[in-house]
């Protein structure tokens, strides 16, 4: 069984999508396509955007959902209503409610042209401290900072410099096809 | 005075601890809500009767014009014009039952609060809580204006004006201005103003919500004020006619009532008031101009002006019926403000459910048709239609349902069920079916009180401290 390491399976920086802080939410999704289409090496393209400070420092991450999100006609009573969670209803009956409301509601002239024009920074995320991952480390322990905070892809640093994003469909990748090949030795009667 | 704005100071403290969480801060919200020479100036007292139990314990408290009855035990605390009514505890020996337990009560429950601040606020009931079974406990709280505590163990919360807790435990929760919450035990939330919520969890869940706007018209607190709108005016404006019932120390009846109904000493009972058979209407209940059926009842801070009750009604906690017509079994549930015209009645047809905390407003003539169940704010037919449907139809609901601001999600047949059985209980419990012999509830228990007054320190620095008091039989 191959022994990976962060290095082998995150995509360097340069091959990633990234935008200043200036950037409008439709640039950085410019950017996106523009990466998909320059660098896409298997099944997996890319699904986030890095935003970068002046001096080049990843300062915050845009997702597919984060756009998505960003999207989503916002008022403070549609926010009540996305409270309605904590009350035991479920995502079913949330939606429910926030379509009727939308429904009594006028509608939102122009919402993507408003929306593409905003900030990248208003949506990104800042990454929290558990997700840089040395470009050193195991799988393992990669594997064990994707799934305990739910990233769908980490920093990879190399000292304090971010070289790399290591993204969980590569991982996936990386550890399917080790179980298939050990699987299939240990059928094949070689393993052990 | 000195003792009083200690403890006022330490029960904030303790508030603000638990509510910390939530950073919420209720010493802006109380500090001038009820000015201390206030608390100095009202007697407190507790009624004796043959049917409850009387074991009182009073200790470094303030009770001013808050009545007591049955087992109950306050410490620290501050009430005002507050009602502790324990005539529904349980009492050793009884069954408590709890899903699929039937737990034994090992000695009579007892209403225990501790470090509270209770402002005109009615604790009833008994505690649904399986875990404190004999305790029904108010620790650490502060409640305002016309808030109900109905069989709801109570820590570290606030609760608004017009607020209600219902058969819930709560734990470090802000229940703002009235929301009505029956979801069995709550913890760490703040339930914003006007927020109706009945939940059993796995079975169903209803939730109805306000629009801010419209509610603040009817009530609206925010700190620096007491609280304000239509709905503390009308209580306002009908005050007096109670201070002329608790400044009187022996009070005729104003109207005969039937040997199997009870009048409370301590209701206002204006003109034209006709009232039934096996009758409850509780103390600072206000009648005026009115007929209650057989089997009535008006419970404590409830206002029935100009209306006609056809029998069997429930009329919960602090729900008024102003110009209005109610076909028999009405259920109008807590706090509910039901206000037709002279010009423009309203009326409800039989069987029908109000909701708890329900606003109807009406200025032309407004008919609810029979078996239906009414929720939130009401203030013409197109609203009406939006906010009610048929408990038969209601009754068929499987999965979810969304109705303008109303969302409800599980089984509409455990919900009205639930919500039947619970009325026929009510009305079990205040005697309505009494038939001369058997069945008898508080309508019948309750008729021969004794009330007794106790005072505080007149002057220094225990004014208005209650000396600790025992009273037992």
């Amino acid at each position: 069984m191959r022994n990976y390491i962060v290095k082998d399976l995150m995509v360097p920086i340069s091959e990633y999508a990234a935008v200043p802080e200036e950037a409008t939410l439709f640039e950085a999704v410019l950017a996106l396509e523009q990466a998909q289409e320059k660098f896409q090496q298997n099944r997996y393209s890319h699904r986030a955007v890095l935003i970068l400070d002046k001096t080049k420092k990843v300062v915050g991450k845009l997702s597919q959902m984060d756009f998505l999100t960003a999207l989503e006609p916002k008022d403070a009573n549609l926010e009540r209503i996305r409270r309605f969670k904590q009350f035991g209803f479920t995502r079913k009956a949330v939606a429910l409610q926030q379509e009727e409301y939308l429904k009594a509601s006028p509608p939102i002239p122009d919402l993507y042209s408003k929306v593409a024009k905003k900030r990248v920074t208003e949506f990104m995320q800042r990454p929290t401290e558990g997700e840089y991952v040395d470009e050193n480390a195991t799988l393992e322990m990669a594997l064990h900072q994707l799934t305990a905070e739910s990233n769908l892809s980490l920093l990879v640093t190399r000292k304090s410099e971010i070289v790399g994003v290591l993204r969980l469909a590569d991982v996936f990748a990386a550890v399917y096809h080790t179980m298939k090949e050990s699987e299939s030795l240990q059928g094949n009667g070689e393993a052990g | 005075m000195k003792e009083l704005g200690k403890l006022f100071d330490r029960i904030i403290q303790r508030v603000n601890i638990n509510l910390r969480e939530l950073e919420f801060d209720a010493h802006p919200l109380i500090n001038k809500l009820v000015p201390k020479d206030q608390m100095t100036k009202f007697y407190a007292f507790y009624g004796i009767t043959p049917h409850h139990p009387l074991n009182l314990v009073f200790k470094h408290a303030n009770l001013s014009g808050s009545y007591f009855l049955g087992k109950v035990r306050v410490t620290n605390s501050l009430l005002y014009k507050s009602d502790i009514r324990g005539d529904e505890l349980k009492k050793n020996g009884d069954l408590f039952q709890y899903q699929d337990f039937n737990i034994p009560v090992d000695r009579d429950e007892e209403i225990d609060i501790e470090d509270c601040f209770l402002i005109k606020t009615l604790v009833h009931n008994y505690s649904h809580d399986p875990e404190t079974l004999e305790t029904f406990f108010i620790q650490n709280s502060v409640s305002t204006h016309y808030a109900n505590i109905h069989g709801s163990p109570t820590d570290g919360s606030f609760l608004g004006p017009f607020s209600t807790v219902d058969l819930t435990t709560v734990q470090d929760c802000v229940i703002g201005a009235f929301s009505y919450v029956q979801a069995g035990e709550v913890s760490h939330l703040n339930v914003e103003p006007g927020t109706v919520w009945v939940r059993k969890p796995d079975d169903f869940n209803f939730m109805y919500r306000y629009p801010l706007g419209d509610l603040n018209n009817y009530i609206y607190f925010a700190a620096g004020s007491p609280p304000q709108g239509v709905f503390m005016d009308f209580v306002e404006d009908r005050k007096e006619a109670f201070q002329r019932v608790f400044s009187v120390v022996n009070i005729d009846s104003p109207v005969n009532v039937p040997s199997s109904t009870s009048l409370d000493r301590f209701a206002v009972i204006k003109p034209k008031t006709q009232i039934g058979e096996n009758v409850l209407v509780a103390q600072r209940a206000f009648l005026q101009n009115s007929t209650l059926g057989k089997g009535a009842n008006a419970q404590e801070n409830c206002y029935i002006i100009n209306s006609h009750l056809q029998g069997n009604n429930v009329t919960a906690h602090g729900a008024k019926i102003i110009e209005a017509d109610m076909g028999t079994n009405v259920f109008v549930g807590f706090n509910s403000f039901l206000r037709g015209r002279p010009e423009a009645r309203l009326s409800i047809g039989k069987d029908s459910i109000v909701m708890p905390h329900t606003i109807i407003d009406v200025r032309k003539p407004l008919s609810v048709p029979p078996g239906h169940l009414v929720w939130g704010l009401v203030r013409n037919a197109e609203e009406l239609k939006t906010n009610s449907m048929s408990l038969s139809e209601f009754a068929k609901i499987k999965s979810r349902v969304c109705k303008g601001s109303m969302l409800f999600e599980g089984s509409g047949n455990s919900f009205v069920t639930a919500f039947q059985e619970r009325i026929h209980h009510i009305l079990e419990a205040n005697g309505a079916f009494f038939d001369g012999k058997n069945n008898r509830g508080h309508a019948q228990r309750n008729q021969n009180i004794s009330f007794n007054t106790i005072q505080p320190y007149p002057e220094g620095d225990k004014e208005g401290m209650y000396p600790t008091i025992i009273i037992q039989p």
